[in-house]
């Protein structure tokens, strides 16, 4: 027994000797031994992910463009977990260890909270006003910019080609330069209905996480309606206004008269049950390749743009790039990385490798007219409208998930009069917290 | 975060110390001797256990618990100030609203009502069941634990497969077959926690089995027969010795059931998100601290329940100890 | 036919016919058979699933076909598993888990095994505070100090890179609730053991290795058991403090970890997903088959005394 367990722990010794061995002993200068400014920039994702591969292929690019100036560029990985986040823990505890990188990725919503917090840099000044302009969406809070879109994402309704002709149902007049309206979608709603079919699934049953806040906010703006003010500290008023109402009545009228559900299953549209699927742009390769059975290729699915109704709205955002913060004073070479890392070709390399769409109007394309990133990536440029940008978004995504499920129980007003106390205090708290 | 921690160290060795001189100045009242070296050898074969328990247990519960009367929020790390118990008073106030918070206390109240007894009878019924020779009980056994291993987001997922709302939900389409019309369970507010309650149980169960089959091979095979002489039936023999004989089996697995359902958070969060029917304190805890990132207000909640379950555990104690 | 009648019927003789013994046994297990599928079905839902494409696992959900293997297609039942282990390395993952549950389990016995002895057999002042604590740690609820964890290990005691392992393995091996165990199960043990061995001249480490822990085995298994299964199953914590693989040097995750990542790699259908799961299942099952006699004796000799 005795000498079984010395000998174990003899074992384990070593192991951990071996990891400490092998640990890094490097501190945190910006230089390195050949005289290297080095920037250090942080992803979400993992290296070995396609995504991750194409960041890296980007440094490295830089690093062989830029090695003349010296500048190095260095990929952290981190990729983000389920549950607590553990790339936003990773984050602000380099913060406080002042390790920060001097590029961070970040999601969209979270641009007011973190440049409230110092977290991010402000950029309004280091990126010129005709750059600003080439991308779709910029990350600004108070007026300042403080991010710049790594890539664009939107969604849109996605359609059994086969099933429409079935029912006799033509919706080629429907494309993002023209979009149909809300009566016209009840329409094709009502005839699959009338044909026996259930007509869309709306996500209603996705309100675990950030997916139904995304895909169904453009219904409020489309009514008129909105959220918040542009401080993003006033929330009465406004989430609980006639239009806004007006909104959530239209997707709860959509569950009322038996077009959508909260019943319908995860994989109902692409096993040919329902007629319409709302999502974002990341169902198309699953279209592509996952569902040969149902949908043998493109022409038995299709994309149809956001409903209108007083205006055009449609989801974006994604994640985006941002300085940090640290104590890093010369922000020059970080700028520099930071514009090869938004350029139209670093742009086009990622989102060949994502499937998503380009953050930059002035990326090259090759999207057939009609065709679904065609479809996504005109109603981007066209109607394309961010989440409030509010520093209590978190509350703003759980109430909103809240109402949606609401809908099941209880009337629109109820619903947004709680969703609003709710919000208010939040950001009455936090206002205060300055 | 170092000159903290030094100061908790040195609050909690005082402290130790105190205890210490305490016990010793005590000693002969308690008619209790301590050997100097037997003393040092135990705390000497205590220290690996007290430095990693100091480390990695109770410092990060202190220190969780000591925001709860700072201002931490998630984004500002670096600007925590105290504001003593303002944290508590948003806790009453947001309480008197009837809002999320309340719901989440009801909720935990009921959950706990509700899933304590049936987890435990059912962990009785089934280590009855299996408590006999032969093979078949041996497999039974196996397949009865199988939920306590299984990953949580499996089992959720299929129960919510099974619970799904329309004529498609597995358990709508067995009770469709009875003529009932479909229910959408983990919607409706009145049948949400009952599924919660049911789904635990049966995730758990497996592992109050064990235990009890454990207090039941304590029980020694002479008085069933000596109770059998006595023309005693299946049910007198359980009152008379299974019952006793698993007393103090059923004392520690009601107090470790109660803490474990006080901090029920997994299932609801997997089940439903967060919806004012199915919202638990620890759910709440976790969304104020994680999510909103309001890590002050979400310990002074994790306090309160600290005081609420501890306060129990001992009335429970206290109420089993005497009976004795 | 009131109950007089039955009794006096010629073969009526109460549990002792092997006729109405048969039938017991018979309806035993059956009954136990049913039980065994409401709590296997997840299990079975896993098999089921493992052996399907993305389109007909997605056909056959909400009704009962999604708990039957697709026997339509057996000869491609098993390729899930073969691209699971052929394209995501999940052995290096597995292996990653043994060696940390390794470490964590003997550090483990030794760290809360020597606690709970103290705690069983000496006496020393300042016991009562430190009872007090065991129990107090017990009941206090976790959630929240996740955060302050993090800091602890990233910052104070400064664990970067590699040496996070380091932050997975210490962590997992203090456990408030198997000193109790330890304790509860010590205080079970007659005195004369140890006294018989005092003579012989041992000190007290040496009672504690050479007649305490060989009489142990059942709560050492006990406890080897659910730190097995706690290692195995950890997630969260392993993927907030270890480097994610990288430049293709061995990665450092553990398997559930490694999953996680797995599930949300693009492309990945539900069937590979269930086939991995399958295979991360296989060790806790063994292990648990294998130790149960243990558990049982291990918690019944405790008495588990609160």
């Amino acid at each position: 027994m005795k000498k079984l367990l010395t000998s174990i722990l003899s074992i384990m010794l070593a192991v951990l000797v071996a990891f400490g061995m092998t640990a890094c002993g490097g501190g945190d200068d910006s230089t390195d031994a050949d005289g290297n400014t080095i920037v250090k920039i942080m992803f979400h994702v993992n290296k070995t992910s396609t995504e991750g591969q194409a960041y890296l292929k980007r440094i490295n690019a830089f690093n062989a463009a830029y090695k003349d100036e010296k500048i190095k560029a260095q990929g952290i990985f981190k990729a983000r977990t389920a549950g607590a986040s553990g790339y936003e823990t990773e984050l602000l505890n380099n913060q406080i260890e002042g390790t920060l990188a001097d590029i961070i990725t970040f999601d969209a919503p979270n641009t007011a909270a973190y440049a409230k917090s110092g977290l991010l840099y402000e950029i309004s000044s280091l990126i010129p006003t005709s750059e600003q302009e080439k991308f779709f969406s910029l990350n600004k809070y108070d007026g300042k910019l403080f991010g710049l879109p790594i890539q664009e994402s939107s969604a849109g309704f996605f359609y059994n080609k086969k099933m429409f002709a079935q029912v006799g149902i033509n919706v080629s007049g429907y494309t993002a330069e023209n979009p149909w309206t809300f009566e016209q979608f009840k329409n094709v709603c009502a005839q699959l209905k009338n044909a026996g079919k259930t007509a869309v699934d709306m996500r209603i049953d996705a309100t675990k996480d950030e997916t139904a806040p995304y895909l169904l906010y453009p219904f409020i703006y489309a009514a008129g309606g909105s959220f918040t003010d542009s401080t993003g500290y006033t929330a009465t008023g406004y989430y609980n206004s006639a239009s806004t109402e007006r909104g959530f009545q239209f997707i709860k009228d959509l569950i009322t008269e038996g077009y959508t559900s909260y019943e319908i299953g995860a994989t109902d549209f692409f096993t040919g049950k329902v007629g319409m699927y709302l999502s974002s742009g990341w169902t198309i390769p699953d279209l592509d390749n996952k569902y040969k059975d149902f949908f043998a290729n493109r022409d038995d699915w299709g994309l149809l743009p956001y409903p209108k109704d007083v205006a055009a709205a449609s989801a974006t955002g994604s994640w985006s790039y941002a300085i940090t913060n640290n104590h890093h004073s010369n922000k020059e070479p970080i700028v520099k990385l930071l514009n090869w890392m938004t350029s139209a070709e670093s742009s086009k390399a990622i989102t060949d490798a994502t499937g998503m769409i380009p953050a930059r109007r002035d990326v090259q394309n090759d999207y057939a007219p009609g065709s679904p990133e065609y479809t996504l990536l005109k109603q981007l440029e066209l109607s394309g409208r961010e989440r409030p940008v509010t520093v209590a978004y978190p509350t703003f995504s759980t109430t909103f998930n809240q109402v949606i499920t609401g809908l099941h129980s209880y009337s629109v007003a109820t619903l947004l009069s709680t969703a609003t106390n709710t919000l208010q205090l939040e950001m009455n708290r936090l206002q205060n917290l300055a | 975060m170092l000159r903290t921690t030094l100061i908790i160290l040195a609050i909690f060795v005082a402290l130790f110390v105190g205890f210490v001189i305490y016990d010793l100045k005590t000693a002969k009242r308690r008619r209790e001797t301590y050997r100097t070296k037997s003393s040092i050898t135990a705390y000497l074969m205590l220290l690996p256990a007290v430095i990693l328990a100091f480390l990695f247990i109770l410092l990060p519960i202190l220190y969780s618990l000591g925001y709860a009367f700072t201002d931490y929020y998630l984004l500002k790390p670096n600007d925590i100030n105290f504001i003593w118990f303002d944290n508590f008073k948003n806790f009453f106030e947001e309480l008197k609203t009837k809002g999320t918070l309340y719901n989440a206390i009801k909720n935990t109240l009921t959950f706990v009502v509700g899933v304590v007894p049936l987890q435990i009878g059912l962990g009785l019924l089934l280590s009855l069941f299996v408590n006999r020779p032969g093979i078949g009980s041996k497999i039974f056994k196996v397949c009865f634990f199988a939920p306590v291993v299984i990953s949580l987001s499996v089992t959720s997922f299929l129960w919510l497969q099974i619970l799904a709302a329309g004529e498609n939900g597995l358990l709508n389409s067995l009770l469709g077959v009875f003529g009932f019309p479909p229910h959408d369970w983990l919607r409706d507010p009145k049948t949400a926690m009952p599924c919660i309650i049911v789904l635990s149980a049966w995730q758990g169960c497996g592992y109050q089995m064990l235990i009890f089959l454990s207090g039941l091979s304590n029980i020694r095979k002479e008085l069933y027969e000596a109770a059998s002489l006595d023309g005693a039936n299946i049910w007198r023999k359980f009152w008379l010795v299974t019952w006793p004989g698993l007393r103090s089996t059923f004392v520690y697995i009601i107090i470790t059931v109660f803490i474990g359902a006080c901090r029920i958070l997994t299932q609801p969060m997997l089940m439903t998100g967060y919806q004012d029917h199915t919202v638990t304190l620890s759910y709440y805890m976790y969304q104020q601290g994680y999510t909103f990132r309001w890590v002050g207000q979400s310990s002074a909640v994790a306090l309160i329940m600290t005081i609420f379950i501890g306060g129990i555990t001992l009335i429970q104690r206290r109420i089993f100890r005497e009976k004795k | 036919m009131d109950k007089k009648a039955i009794q006096q019927l010629p073969n009526f003789r109460p549990n002792k016919t092997p006729v109405k013994k048969t039938v017991k046994e018979v309806v035993y297990h059956v009954v136990g058979i049913v039980l065994s599928l409401i709590f296997l079905f997840p299990i079975i839902y896993m098999l089921a699933t493992s052996t399907k494409s993305e389109s007909s696992y997605a056909a056959g959900l909400g009704s009962l076909s999604m708990f039957l293997p697709d026997f339509a297609n057996v000869g491609t039942m098993f390729e899930n598993y073969k691209s699971v282990l052929v394209n995501y390395d999940i052995w290096k993952y597995a292996l990653n888990s043994f060696l940390y549950a390794a470490i964590v389990i003997v550090l483990n016995v030794i760290v809360n095994g020597l606690a709970g002895y103290v705690m069983a057999k000496l006496r020393f002042p300042g016991k009562r505070l430190l009872s007090f604590m065991i129990i107090f740690l017990i009941v206090v609820p976790v959630e929240t100090s996740i955060i302050p964890l993090y800091s602890i290990v990233k910052i104070m005691l400064g664990l970067k890179q590699q040496m996070t392992v380091i932050g997975v393995i210490l962590p997992a091996t203090i456990s408030i609730f198997n000193i109790f165990l330890f304790t509860q199960f010590f205080e079970g043990i007659p005195k004369e053991y140890e006294e018989a061995a005092r003579i012989d001249g041992s000190n007290t480490l040496g009672v504690f290795a050479k007649v305490i822990m060989p009489l142990s085995k059942p709560i050492i298994a006990t406890v080897a058991v659910f730190c097995f299964i706690g290692v195995w199953n950890d997630y969260l914590w392993p993927s907030m403090i270890l480097p994610s693989a990288d430049d293709g040097s061995w990665p450092l995750l553990p398997i559930q970890t490694a999953l996680m990542d797995i599930q949300k790699q693009e492309g990945i259908t539900t069937g590979e997903i269930m086939s991995s799961l399958i295979i991360t299942s296989i060790p806790i099952f063994v292990i648990y088959v294998a130790a149960q006699k243990y558990i049982v004796q291990g918690f019944g000799t405790a008495g588990l005394k609160m």
